[in-house]
């Protein structure tokens, strides 16, 4: 029986790390729209685009994952 | 017998097997942003029904797997017939159906491979499956794909409240963001549903068509294979949407916008993975691993083994018991065309019967949202309030105790018991007691017995 162990931990890995990408640039996102709201007048533009620079990160992230595994675009 | 005929069986049997998945698996993906109010129903379901449609052309690793690995066709191997895979496929379509009306938990892939499996030993002896691929591409990825998904949903959890923690001086609610990003990362459970489980059919239609000797052994699906497979899942998801919208309210599992967001990550990134690597997984279950993993992740959590208990049973049972059925289906097929049109029956009675179960609308706490849904009734998560009533009632006690004659008193036990009607009312109250539940937050924090920081998000998602 050839069982193939490195592909477990493939999928083990990168699942870990494209979760946690995800998750964790998308919620920096959401906690600096937070703090954006608290901050003062002349400093939340910053906030707020350093928030949509997290979620773009967090799309590209997305949408990379997916250009992996398609094989189409390969 | 005419093989065009059976062949021709097989193809509309596989895909209708084929919409019931996707009927029966949208609450998956979709019914915990449809529950947040993060997207409207009827968008909900029509993104779940395109993404569907549109995973199923993604890859065909999948359906490489279960038409070229899992029984050993052409040379070398055994010679499989179109009635082995007839018999399968009705083995997997009512051992679904029977579990579906008993309102047991179980995978409709695994019943798919059940069937398979006992239909061709029956067929053609032992030596028919090829055992290896069995435990490497499907029992291994059962098993190890859930607990991967759950313990990653676990840290995505963590993470997720932890990178959104702010002080309690801090104004406005931190996690509503969370409830728009569900919206993204159901659509992407729903298209990696698409990539794992309309493959499923492709394979099976695949497997007839060279087992029929209508295409070359060793090849992939081809594009008409592809595209009923990808429309019939879609129309499945489509279908079995209204389904859900009907039954909402009828008492989902409480899940956060960020556990959801972290949860539904997870599932996607765990799917996706391992249909690139081609292991047939059951995306039902891996969902279950998310969202109990994520249930884990936050504070208060409790596993209700019981429930744990029931569900692992299920899912234990199903590849062995549609093994049993598409076996015997395999020895009625057997008996020649009699025998086929015994099998075709027998599915044809439990698909109405489905159809008329499916048609009276009834939902008990067995047959309510989804699979996922009652895996996530495994974690029991305290309520906010409740956590600080228990530990107010300690504190309580012990000034009780030190101030000096002692009254009995209920035990934190009991107060801190999750009784469902109280659990609702409670939650229709949320609104009204939030005042004196944070009253009762500062007290207790001053006791210190209790940490304030998940619950924080409770007055956006209402």
């Amino acid at each position: 029986m050839n069982i193939d162990w490195l592909a477990f931990l493939i999928v083990a890995v990168a699942t870990l790390v494209s979760a946690l990408l995800v998750v964790g640039s998308y919620g920096l996102g959401v906690r600096l729209l937070a703090v954006a709201s608290d901050a003062p007048e002349s400093r939340r533009p910053a906030y707020r685009g350093l928030a949509y620079l997290s979620f773009a990160v967090a799309a590209v992230a997305v949408g990379y994952g997916i250009y992996l595994i398609v094989p189409a675009f390969h | 017998m005419d093989l065009t005929f059976i062949v021709a069986l097989v193809v509309v049997l596989a895909l209708f097997f084929d919409f019931t998945n996707g009927f029966h698996d949208t609450a998956n993906a979709m019914a915990t942003p449809i529950a947040t109010g993060a997207i409207k129903p009827k968008t909900a379901v029509a993104l779940a029904a395109v993404l569907n449609l549109v995973g199923a052309f993604l890859s065909t690793e999948v359906a490489k797997t279960v038409s070229g690995g899992l029984i050993r066709e052409g040379e070398g191997g055994i010679q499989i017939t179109p009635l082995m895979i007839f018999a399968g496929l009705i083995g997997a379509i009512v051992w679904n159906i029977i579990t579906w009306l008993l309102g047991l938990p179980s995978s409709s892939s695994h019943a798919l491979f059940g069937g398979l499996i006992g239909a061709a030993i029956v067929g053609a002896g032992f030596q028919a499956v090829d055992y290896g691929v069995v435990v490497s591409k499907v029992l291994l990825p059962a098993i190890l794909a859930p607990l991967i998904a759950g313990t990653v949903a676990y840290l995505a959890t963590k993470l997720a409240y932890w990178i959104t923690k702010r002080d309690e001086s801090a104004s406005s609610p931190k996690r509503g963001g969370f409830r728009y990003g569900q919206i993204f990362s159901s659509s992407l459970v729903a298209l990696a549903h698409g990539t794992n489980d309309a493959q499923k059919t492709m394979g099976v239609i695949t497997l007839v068509l060279i087992a029929g000797g209508f295409q070359a052994a060793g090849t992939g699906p081809e594009f008409w294979v592809i595209l009923s497979c990808a429309l019939a899942i879609a129309i499945g998801t489509y279908s079995g949407g209204w389904r859900i919208i009907r039954t909402m309210g009828s008492g989902l599992t409480e899940v956060k916008p960020a556990q959801g967001f972290a949860a539904e990550s997870s599932t996607a990134s765990a799917i996706l993975a391992s249909s690139h690597l081609g292991f047939a997984l059951s995306t039902t279950q891996v969902a279950s691993g998310s969202v109990i993993g994520s249930g884990l992740g936050r504070k208060g959590a409790k596993v209700r083994w019981d429930t744990a208990g029931r569900i692992g049973i299920g899912w234990l049972l199903t590849l062995p018991a549609a093994g049993g059925i598409g076996a015997l289906a395999a020895f009625i097929a057997h008996l020649g065309m009699v025998g086929v049109v015994i099998d075709a029956v027998a599915g044809a009675v439990v698909i109405g019967l489905m159809y008329i179960r499916s048609k009276r609308n009834q939902i008990g706490h067995d047959n309510a949202i989804s699979d996922v849904d009652q895996a996530g009734e495994i974690v029991r998560i305290k309520r906010k309030k409740k956590r600080k009533a228990t530990a107010k009632k300690r504190a309580k006690q012990l000034a009780a105790l030190s101030a000096g004659p002692l009254e009995p008193t209920a035990s934190p036990e009991e107060a801190g018991r999750p009784d469902q009607v109280a659990g609702r009312k409670q939650a229709g109250l949320k609104q009204a007691g939030r005042k004196q539940a944070t009253a009762a937050a500062a007290r207790a924090a001053k006791i210190g017995t209790t940490s304030n920081q998940d619950g924080t998000d409770e007055g956006v998602e209402r």
